[in-house]
């Protein structure tokens, strides 16, 4: 028991892939292909992002990435030995949550007077990127880890998943650490020759204001990941909830909700964003809460609809025959039946985010022009092209189509896991 | 014996564009504790409603008009609002929170139709969980499950399976988990609305006889409503028959089969096959049970009923003894 304990703790991570010798040996082809490309893909993108830290700007790209290594490293080992208690017996679910927040805060209260002694640096962006990029590789780190088994046995569904959020994960931690890891300053003009191609010193080239492009697509991703999380994170808790309270109460709540919400679909999506974009005035937020505006009736609608037939099911009945209040009936037995196609809304919403916030950009309602943003490379990059300068436009295109699929994947991935009928 | 459950004459009616359908009139009924009631009738005659009725759940746009219904509890039940105390209570002065607190508690109500009546997101598991945390939010999880399991073991369903779908069980083990959720709380009174309908023989034989154990275990009292009058021979120790939503006939099991006094009971026992009597003539009741909506004055049966006597078609007959010991409600009995 004891050995057991220990060899899970000193594994920590992946102690649930546990390798054996025989399960090397009885693999076939195919696995070993796919193993060889997991792994050799994993190690080539840590090399760069070593090779990125080493010679960026900042001059302390290495200490950040270690940093955050370390972090997601503490964390995981804090989960794990949470885990092991809870398994044991001596934990329950809720205390063991309550010590690892309590764990958290101690080593914050720890860490951060620590840091602002040692540490001359401008801190809000230092710990901004370490917190973020060690937060986002702990929560990778767990994904893999409490995901594997469920992969497992899900298929399909369990790779699509674990693909889309490991690019989506990936992506964000870039974005987290962009400051510390780019070779240029992303928005600092005639860092080199204009419309230089990819060579290289700029390996990606450089735009048409002799910005480096590497630098850019590196930190642009910025933008675009606030506003698409901002506004589904907006539309998805007023659309959802707002749709299960009219169709839940019915009547006039009914009546009146669904009115606000068909007058706003009514308008063309892309002019009430600008309306709303230019009422606000330019910047991220204010671009996802425009977004987020014209995407609430489709939530809205979509639930409403799935309610209306969700609650005359005879499981819902036999809940409310055995008792259960109300916010059980709606958040336990009708909201989870409901989400599958919320969810699917959601993955059009996310691509749908970029392109909008691409198109305010494009009219002067986005952002400010020396942000890095990949939206504000893609349409000023289209003019060089006519020039032959094929790459301003290329990488931040393929930028935005990698994080587009990768939200798709995972999204059409969650459906199918929170689902379990579709389970086999 | 102590009365556990006095219904005295409920009226549901039900407002429908076409008009107000009378679903039950002037219902009486009278079931001590421990022993199982079985309500028989036609599609449509108000079985279900009556079952539901006591649940105050009418399905909308149904209403209870008028009536009374006493539970008698044999405990206190705290409530947020205010508690019920123990003894008998009459269930239609409680609140919308008292009443929920009873439902599940003390009465608990089983679905015609396992396959849908579970939560397709939520593992068996979750729902012990649910419905006990609903009832005492104390309660912690793994004591939940714990309880989950002991419960599902004594139904025949390993206790392991608690992690599982609903869509990874068979019909008859679903409606075992939902009679194993019906009696997590350990209730006082099941109704159990057709609980076998929708299942095979063999296992709707194995479910009558484990409710029967489960009688026993829990001291439970029983409503069976069913129309397979073969199942209520069985299991029920007295019959009602509901007929156009008045009680028709009231009796213990032997008497109702053994000496039927209303011409409508006579008429169902002929219409029930029995293989012992292979060269019994099936007969059918000629007609068919009236519109609830157009009111027949007098005896509901009247029109189909070869014994009608002109007081049937003018005044309604009252639930009096009859000779077999039950009650009946039929003018050929009344002696002046």
């Amino acid at each position: 028991m004891d050995n057991r304990q220990d060899t899970k703790l000193v594994s920590g991570v992946f102690y649930q892939l546990s390798p054996k010798r025989e399960s090397f040996q009885n693999q076939s082809r195919t696995w070993w292909i796919i193993f060889i490309i997991v792994v050799g893909g994993s190690l080539v993108l840590l090399a760069g992002l070593f090779l990125l830290a080493a010679q960026s700007i900042s001059q302390i790209g290495i200490q950040v990435v270690l940093i955050t290594f370390a972090i997601a490293i503490c964390m995981m080992i804090i989960l794990s030995i949470k885990d092991l208690k809870i398994e044991d017996g001596t934990l329950t679910t809720a205390r063991g949550y309550a010590l690892f927040i309590v764990m958290c805060v101690v080593a914050a209260l720890i860490l951060i007077p620590l840091s602002l002694v040692f540490l001359p640096l401008d801190s809000l962006t230092f710990w901004i990127a370490t917190v973020g990029g060690g937060l986002t590789l702990s929560f990778t780190g767990l994904m893999i880890r409490d995901f594997y088994p469920e992969l497992r046995e899900r298929g399909t569904a369990g790779i699509l998943t674990i693909s889309g959020l490991l690019i989506v994960f990936a992506i964000v931690y870039m974005t987290f650490l962009a400051p510390f890891i780019t070779p240029y300053l992303p928005f600092s003009i005639n860092v080199g020759p204009v419309l230089d191609p990819p060579s290289s010193e700029y390996p990606l080239g450089t735009t048409a204001l002799g910005q480096d492009l590497l630098s850019r697509v590196i930190a642009g991703g910025a933008t675009m990941l606030q506003v698409a999380a901002i506004s589904v994170a907006v539309c998805f808790t007023i659309g959802v909830p707002v749709g299960l309270l009219a169709s839940f109460r019915g009547g006039l709540t009914d009546r009146v909700l669904s009115l606000v919400m068909d007058s706003i679909f009514a308008f063309p999506g892309l002019v009430l964003a600008i309306a709303i974009a230019a009422m606000l005035g330019p910047g991220a937020v204010n671009m996802a809460i425009s977004i987020a505006v014209v995407y609430i009736p489709s939530y809205f609608r979509v639930v409403r609809s799935q309610v209306l037939t969700v609650r005359e099911l005879p499981y819902v009945e036999a809940a409310v025959v055995m008792g259960a209040r109300d916010r059980d009936i709606m958040f336990r037995y009708i909201l989870p039946n409901v989400l599958p196609s919320a969810v699917v809304v959601m993955s059009i919403n996310f691509a749908d985010a970029v392109l909008t916030a691409a198109g305010l950009t494009f009219v002067g309602l986005g952002l400010p022009v020396d942000i890095a943003d990949w939206g504000w490379d893609l349409t000023s990059g289209r003019n060089q092209m006519i020039v032959g300068a094929w790459w301003v436009s290329s990488f931040p295109g393929l930028m935005v189509v990698i994080l587009a699929l990768g939200f798709t994947l995972a999204g059409d991935g969650l459906n199918e896991i929170l689902t379990p009928k579709l389970q086999e | 014996m102590t009365d556990l459950l006095r219904i005295e004459n409920l009226v549901v009616e039900y407002a429908t564009r076409r008009g107000t359908a009378r679903a039950l009139d002037k219902a009486s009924i009278i079931l001590e504790e421990n022993k199982t009631l079985g309500l028989a009738g036609e599609s449509g005659c108000g079985k279900s409603t009556l079952g539901r009725a006591i649940m105050r759940l009418v399905p909308y746009p149904g209403k209870i008009i008028e009536g009374e219904i006493f539970l008698n509890l044999d405990q206190p039940v705290s409530v947020k609002t205010e508690d019920i105390p123990m003894g008998e209570v009459n269930l239609m002065n409680l609140d919308e929170d008292q009443m929920r607190a009873l439902r599940g508690r003390m009465i608990a109500y089983i679905f015609q139709d396992p396959m849908t009546s579970l939560n397709p997101m939520l593992t068996i598991g979750d729902h012990f969980i649910q419905i006990m945390q609903a009832h005492d939010p104390e309660i912690e999880d793994e004591a939940a499950l714990d309880r989950a399991k002991e419960i599902l073991d004594g139904l025949g369903i390993l206790p392991e399976r608690v992690t599982d779908y609903p869509h990874q069980f068979s019909g008859g083990m679903r409606q075992r988990v939902m009679i194993g959720l019906g009696l997590a709380l350990r209730p006082r009174l099941l109704i159990s609305d057709e609980p076998t309908t929708s299942l095979d023989v063999i296992v709707e034989a194995q479910i009558l006889e484990q409710m029967a154990e489960l009688k026993d275990k829990f001291n439970l009292t029983m409503i069976l409503i069913t129309h397979n009058l073969g199942v209520l021979a069985q299991t029920a120790d007295d019959i009602a028959i509901i007929y156009a939503g008045r009680i028709m006939e009231h009796a213990s099991t032997d008497a109702l089969f053994g000496n039927p006094q209303h011409p409508y009971t006579k008429a169902l026992l002929e219409a029930v096959p029995d293989v012992s009597k292979p060269e019994k003539k099936l007969t059918w009741i000629p007609g068919a049970p009236p519109d609830l909506m157009d009111f027949i004055p007098g005896c509901m049966y009247n029109p189909r009923c070869p014994h009608a006597m002109d007081i049937c078609r003018t005044t309604v007959p009252t639930l009096i003894k009859s000779k077999s010991g039950g009650k009946v409600a039929c003018w050929l009995y009344e002696e002046e």
